[in-house]
């Protein structure tokens, strides 16, 4: 007999005064239902309003388990183990709210299904270059020769191998200046971060072979101004190259199309007229 | 199917581009063993100074009238500014008497047989995007991408096609960027005042790529190996050449390079036209 196994995407937004993460969701949503052809369940876990007009995108709106340390954090991490605990969906793809999904990735799932979880471990600039060694942003990755895992965009079966890696991130996210100063001392990283935090739990729970591997699918486009190959590092992308979505749904930056996952990173990267063109190719106006 | 070369050669004021097609000719014939046409806007100049070619066909070609310039370096310390006459590239395919083409520019000269598989496989459109500079440590950006924010830089200086409807829609492509240059040029940040084929060429491969990275152009076997025009020729022998390269940062010095069964495009057309009259290039 079959068993039905429910799959989903997962975000968590938590809005600040100037930055409307339910919103991001929100797009993102739409690029997910625009793109999928077969699984576009998105969930989002949020103790923010969202409103009436995005509601029907979400398949459940989550509020956030437990309680919400992030509301007195400035680095807004301390919710992200809980992803474990709310998902609704017995595989999941966790996501960044600033992301849009610009391809059709239901070849993931299929890779995915084999593992238990699996990390993206593979980012691309927009010139499609892969950014083989992020210099900028990994120095205390390298230098305590740690994983490359990128939280912003995993995949996790709800089993018991996925709960007890969830237990051990939790571990390190409550534990940060222990976990930072014991696994992460050299070129220590003064801001706490998801991606930091998992790679110190892959290392202290030794699942490296288990979550991260070479062939794993998943990658996504990083536009962080500093690894797009620029002589001068502008600190918006938005300064230094146009984009645009045309009506069949492909997005370019500087006339090269976008692949994959686009993490925009820039907060205000996500106008008002760019959510309309993603509803209108979502309803077909 | 017939297969053959194809060399562009419109004369200015200075240089000698037919006989550097003439040459450069000779060279093909050598190493690829295939016919070579020439398409020129200088026929009587061709029959009277050299009767005795062995191109295949002579292509005539009407002289452009859209004038543009272009400053010629003869090494890093001479320059003269000359007519460039570079808009028929785009017209290859109602030119080529052959179903499979490979075009160079007269400037290429071939030292060795590596396009000979290029010429046996099936592939609609070969290209050099990949290149190697001959000088230590020059900055080669500008030959990586159209600019840094933009699209991969292919080499129009040399590339291998095959008749069929995909090549003619890329070839009317070129002639579509070529007639909106200035919008084209707005759209990729291109910097350069002048039509220059390479960026067309990449614009269009981009184009027929669906903006993506891969799909419509594939790499010539090997890279595009060149001497900048700020570099001079001293000598080619055989398979074997010599140059003087520019020195990075002292204007002037050169460093010495050499080269053996390497296909080398030599930007300085005054140098290797020294040379082709039977001197040094120097």
């Amino acid at each position: 007999m079959e068993v039905l196994v429910s799959k989903g995407f997962l975000v968590l937004a938590q809005n600040t005064e100037t930055v409307d993460y339910v919103q991001q969701a929100y797009a993102l949503a739409l690029s997910i239902k625009h793109t999928q052809s077969t699984i576009s369940n998105i969930s989002i876990i949020t103790n923010d309003l969202v409103p009436d007009e995005y509601k029907s995108v979400f398949d459940q709106i989550i509020p956030i388990p437990w309680f919400d340390k992030d509301k007195e954090s400035a680095f807004r991490v301390e919710n992200r183990w809980k992803f474990y605990y709310a998902t609704p969906y017995d595989e999941t793809f966790v996501l960044d709210t600033d992301m849009l999904v610009l391809d059709d990735i239901s070849y993931w799932w299929d890779y995915c299904s084999n593992f238990d979880m699996r990390f993206c471990s593979k980012i691309f600039n927009y010139k499609q270059e892969p950014v083989l060694v992020d210099i900028y942003h990994r120095k205390t990755f390298i230098s305590n020769n740690l994983s490359n895992p990128y939280f912003a965009l995993h995949y996790f079966k709800k089993n018991q191998a996925s709960f007890e890696f969830y237990k051990v991130l939790e571990f390190v996210v409550n534990n940060w200046e222990f976990c930072r100063g014991t696994f992460a001392p050299n070129d220590p990283q003064e801001w706490p971060s998801m991606d930091l935090a998992t790679a110190i739990a892959i290392e202290i729970s030794g699942m490296q072979d288990d979550v991260l591997d070479k062939c794993n699918p998943l990658e996504f486009i990083h536009m962080k101004s500093p690894i797009q190959g620029w002589d001068y590092t502008p600190s918006s992308w938005q300064n230094a190259v146009q984009h645009s979505l045309n009506s069949k749904g492909e997005f370019t930056v500087s006339n090269i199309r976008q692949t994959r996952l686009f993490h925009y990173v820039d907060k205000d990267f996500l106008t008002l007229p760019l959510i309309k063109k993603l509803e209108e190719l979502v309803n077909g106006s | 199917m017939t297969t053959g070369a194809l060399i562009f050669a419109q004369n200015n004021a200075s240089i000698d581009y037919v006989k550097l097609a003439t040459f450069a000719a000779s060279r093909i014939e050598k190493y690829l063993n295939i016919p070579v046409s020439i398409v020129t806007d200088s026929t009587d100049y061709l029959l009277s100074v050299y009767p005795d070619h062995k191109f295949d066909q002579i292509i005539e070609i009407q002289t452009e009238k859209n004038i543009q310039e272009k400053n010629f370096y003869d090494g890093s310390l001479s320059t003269k500014r000359l007519q460039w006459k570079n808009f028929a590239r785009s017209t290859v395919y109602d030119l080529t008497p052959y179903d499979r083409t490979l075009v160079i520019d007269s400037d290429y000269v071939l030292n060795s047989s590596i396009l000979k598989s290029a010429l046996e496989n099936n592939y609609d459109f070969q290209i050099y995007r990949n290149s190697f500079d001959l000088a230590y440590e020059r900055n080669s950006a500008d030959f990586q991408r159209i600019n840094q924010y933009s699209i991969p830089f292919y080499w129009a200086t040399a590339f291998v096609f095959q008749k069929n409807t995909i090549t003619q829609a890329f070839f009317d492509l070129v002639t579509y960027i070529k007639e909106n240059w200035v919008y084209f040029k707005l759209l990729y940040n291109i910097n350069s005042s002048t039509f220059r084929n390479d960026y067309a060429f990449s614009i269009a491969i981009h184009i027929m790529n669906g903006k993506h990275l891969e799909g419509f152009a594939i790499e010539l076997p090997g890279k595009m190996i060149f001497a900048a025009d700020t570099d001079i020729l001293i000598s080619a022998d055989d398979s074997k050449m010599k140059f003087l390269t520019q020195k990075k940062n002292y204007l002037g010095e050169y460093i010495v390079a050499k080269t053996t069964d390497l296909d080398v495009h030599v930007m300085n057309k005054m140098s290797l036209s020294r040379f082709i009259d039977g001197g040094s290039g120097v």
